[in-house]
């Protein structure tokens, strides 16, 4: 071998001398690596749990192959402080880290809604439903917002703001006393009436564009209303769920009421039956008794309703049946004879979407235009199709043949858009 | 004497009321099922929503305020499943010892796994639950952490009976652990299966036994299926060779049917709660039995 062999060989024998050491080095360095990841892996694994408790969200872990169900334990919703020892020095005590949520005093504001009524009109002009002022063809008629919340333990509130083209109205607005005793649930504010069925419902509850005829002349578009208090009553029986309401109003309802001295008072009484039929079908029957002050003395109105629904519970998102009746008669000390009203009507779901209708009224003329014009009688028949895109919006319309007393009929077509934003409450049965 | 006569009375009275069973009304039939798995004859327990109804939407009859009126407790899904009927019944009830907050009410949700909860929400994406998916008991893991919550409950309610409540509670636990061993290994040659579901109602039940879903036949939730969203569907089932729809009995077969047959699948009806068919769903144990029978039928 010569000597430039021997200068080649010595950096190999170098390098082949250091391979171990540096094979060892590279094996060190890489279980470092591996123990750095391992230490940020834990370290994310960490800020991630902590961020889903910020978050208040549990972690979910995914479900072992052969979960032990004997193991499983409930998720706790939110997480728990732990357990001080049992005698902690106080000189070890640290600060706690609360986590602050900027919006947890929010949870205390009432849950807020609004919904729009958006009305057209086409056919005919009608010039006896609203005289002076006839629907015209487009109208953003009400936008019905509200506001419902706990009070404390005992009572909710309801509040129903009415804004109209002629101004914001409170519509409804009471405490509703929820935890009485003896069977009772009371409220006190401004209300509906619980004379009937339709003389209750929101625009947005109704299953027509408009009102009844019967409930239109008698009570007038706003409804029979008032300031007053509700006391309700539960009679458990083995025959039917059966509830009485009494009503005390302050005496003045436009159109209804209107009181001659300041204790004359609005009465309504209302008791109602309900019945299962079957697990498909129900039946619920009513009967009303209002009596309040009028310049000519006093206004008495009786009531009866009466309604029947069939819902299949397999096919309830597809089908269903509602047919309902509703007569109402007032007795003035103004007039000789009693005004008289009724309205019946039938709506059949058509699938998971669509509903159809019929509505046959037949209505004595407001008690206004009845003193003018004795024994004049409103007449109508409705159908209707609505097609509901959402649960939270709805598309209606009205075909309305209406005669009003010997006045040559009103053909119409009534269009309505509903539509819901925010929190509204389930409306009662 | 008198005073010792009207004393042993009151006793008697007392120990009488004590030992009728402990009125319980639920809202889903699920829960009425694993509410009689912990309480045996120590409760009678009543479900408002029937198995093959769609529990979103109960009317909220006046019959039912009945049941609210006298149940001593009151166990909901929670998540807002029954917003649109419950609140209404609740506050008719003239019973304010099963109103939320009270030891008379009683949120299975609080206690369980919940899957999708939304990051955000809005109503352009369909009927959303905002707290997440409330069809959660399909899990059975779930069945046993709201088994737990129940046997909580009762002992509160029934201290003289938590003994018993826990000795069912363990027999619960170790019945439903051998079912599922047995569920598992049924399903395991189907693990990763794909298919499509009518409504986002299975997530749960999905993720426990390992199934894959890859679609729904309603566009968004709550919404009827559309012919675009069909024509997509069908396409996505093609591509990927998904042969099986599962759905809820309580929706119209007609769109599933007409995308099975458009992808040479088939439609399974699958019973999301206890008592969804006439028979086979009598008990939760049956329900998730039938399940896996009929799914295996159509994976096979």
């Amino acid at each position: 071998m010569t000597a430039r062999g021997h200068r080649m060989l010595l950096p190999l024998a170098v390098l082949f001398a250091a391979a171990p050491l540096l094979a060892q080095t590279n094996d060190e360095r890489i279980k470092q690596l591996e123990q750095r990841l391992d230490t940020l892996s834990q370290q994310v694994n960490d800020i991630r749990q902590e961020l889903n408790q910020l978050r208040g969200t549990p972690p979910v872990p995914p479900p072992a192959a052969t979960e032990d169900l004997t193991k499983v334990e409930t998720v706790p919703s939110a997480p728990q402080p732990a357990a001080p020892a049992a005698a902690p020095s106080l000189t070890d005590v640290q600060t706690v880290n609360n986590v602050v949520n900027p919006g947890a005093a929010k949870v205390f504001n009432p849950d807020t809604s609004v919904i729009g009524n958006f009305l057209g009109r086409a056919g005919q002009t009608n010039r006896y439903e609203f005289p002076g002022s006839e629907r015209p063809a487009m109208k953003l008629d009400e936008a019905e917002v509200g506001f419902q919340a706990f009070v404390d333990p005992y009572a909710k509130a309801n509040f129903f703001i009415s804004v109209t083209p002629e101004g914001a109205e409170v519509e409804e607005g009471y405490a509703q006393f929820i935890a009485l005793p003896a069977d009772l649930t009371a409220k006190a504010g401004k209300f509906k009436a619980l004379f009937g069925k339709a003389n209750t419902w929101h625009t947005h509850v109704r299953p027509w564009v408009d009102q009844p005829l019967v409930i239109h002349n008698l009570f007038g578009d706003e409804q029979f209303h008032g300031d007053g208090i509700s006391v309700s009553k539960l009679f458990p029986n083995a025959f039917a769920v059966t509830e009485g309401t009494v009503e005390v109003f302050q005496g003045d309802t436009p159109d209804v009421f209107e009181h001659q001295a300041p204790n004359d008072l609005t009465y309504n009484g209302h008791l109602k039956l309900f019945k299962d039929i079957s697990e498909n079908s129900n039946i619920e029957v009513g009967g009303s008794y209002a009596r309040g002050t009028i310049p000519a003395g006093h206004s008495s109105f009786g009531g009866v309703d009466v309604t029947y629904r069939w819902k299949p519970l397999e096919q309830g998102l597809y089908r269903g049946v509602i047919a309902r009746f509703e007569g109402i008669v007032n007795r003035r000390d103004d007039a000789d004879s009693r005004l008289r009203g009724f309205y019946t009507s039938l709506d059949y779901q058509l699938g998971q979407r669509w509903f159809t209708g019929v509505r046959l009224d037949s209505s004595d003329e407001a008690p206004q235009l009845a003193a003018l014009e004795p024994g004049a009688r409103d007449r109508g028949l409705s159908a209707t199709l609505t097609f509901w895109p959402s649960e939270f919006s709805q598309l209606r319309g009205q075909l309305r043949r209406t005669r009003y007393g010997d006045v040559k009929a009103v053909n119409e077509l009534l269009l309505q858009l509903q539509f819901s934003i925010g929190a509204h409450g389930a409306h009662s049965f | 004497m008198k005073h010792i006569t009207l004393a042993l009375l009151t006793i008697a009275i007392a120990a009488t009321l004590n030992a009728a069973p402990l009125k319980v009304v639920t809202t889903i039939q699920d829960l009425a099922s694993l509410t009689k798995e912990v309480g045996g004859d120590r409760v009678d327990v009543t479900a408002i929503a029937r198995g093959y109804q769609d529990p979103h939407f109960v009317e909220p009859k006046p019959s039912f305020l009945l049941l609210l009126r006298n149940a001593q407790l009151l166990e909901v899904v929670g998540l807002e499943l029954e917003i649109g009927w419950l609140p209404p019944l609740l506050d008719q009830s003239r019973n304010a010892n099963i109103r939320p907050g009270t030891n008379g009410y009683l949120d299975l949700s609080h206690g369980v796994e919940i899957l999708d909860r939304p990051a955000v929400v809005n109503r352009s994406m369909g009927d959303v639950h905002p707290m997440g998916n409330p069809h959660y008991w399909l899990d059975p893991a779930n069945a046993v952490r709201i088994a737990i919550q129940i046997q909580q409950r009762l002992a509160e309610l029934r201290p003289a009976d938590a003994p018993f409540f826990a000795q069912r509670l363990n027999d619960f636990k170790l019945r439903i652990n051998e079912a599922n061993k047995r569920w598992l290994a049924e399903m395991a040659p189907y693990k990763g299966a794909k298919v499509v579901t009518y409504h986002n109602s299975w997530p749960n039940f999905a993720r426990h036994f390992g199934l894959n879903v890859v679609g729904y036949v309603e566009p968004k939730p709550g919404v009827p299926p559309s012919p675009s969203h069909t024509f997509e569907l069908i396409k996505m089932m093609k591509e990927q060779h998904v042969k099986v729809i599962a759905m809820e009995p309580y929706f119209d077969t007609k769109a599933p049917k007409s995308i099975a047959n458009a992808v040479g699948g088939q439609v399974v009806i699958l019973y999301p709660s206890a008592g969804g068919a006439k028979s086979g769903t009598d008990d939760y144990f049956q329900t998730i039995d039938t399940n896996i029978r009929s799914l295996i039928g159509a994976l096979k």
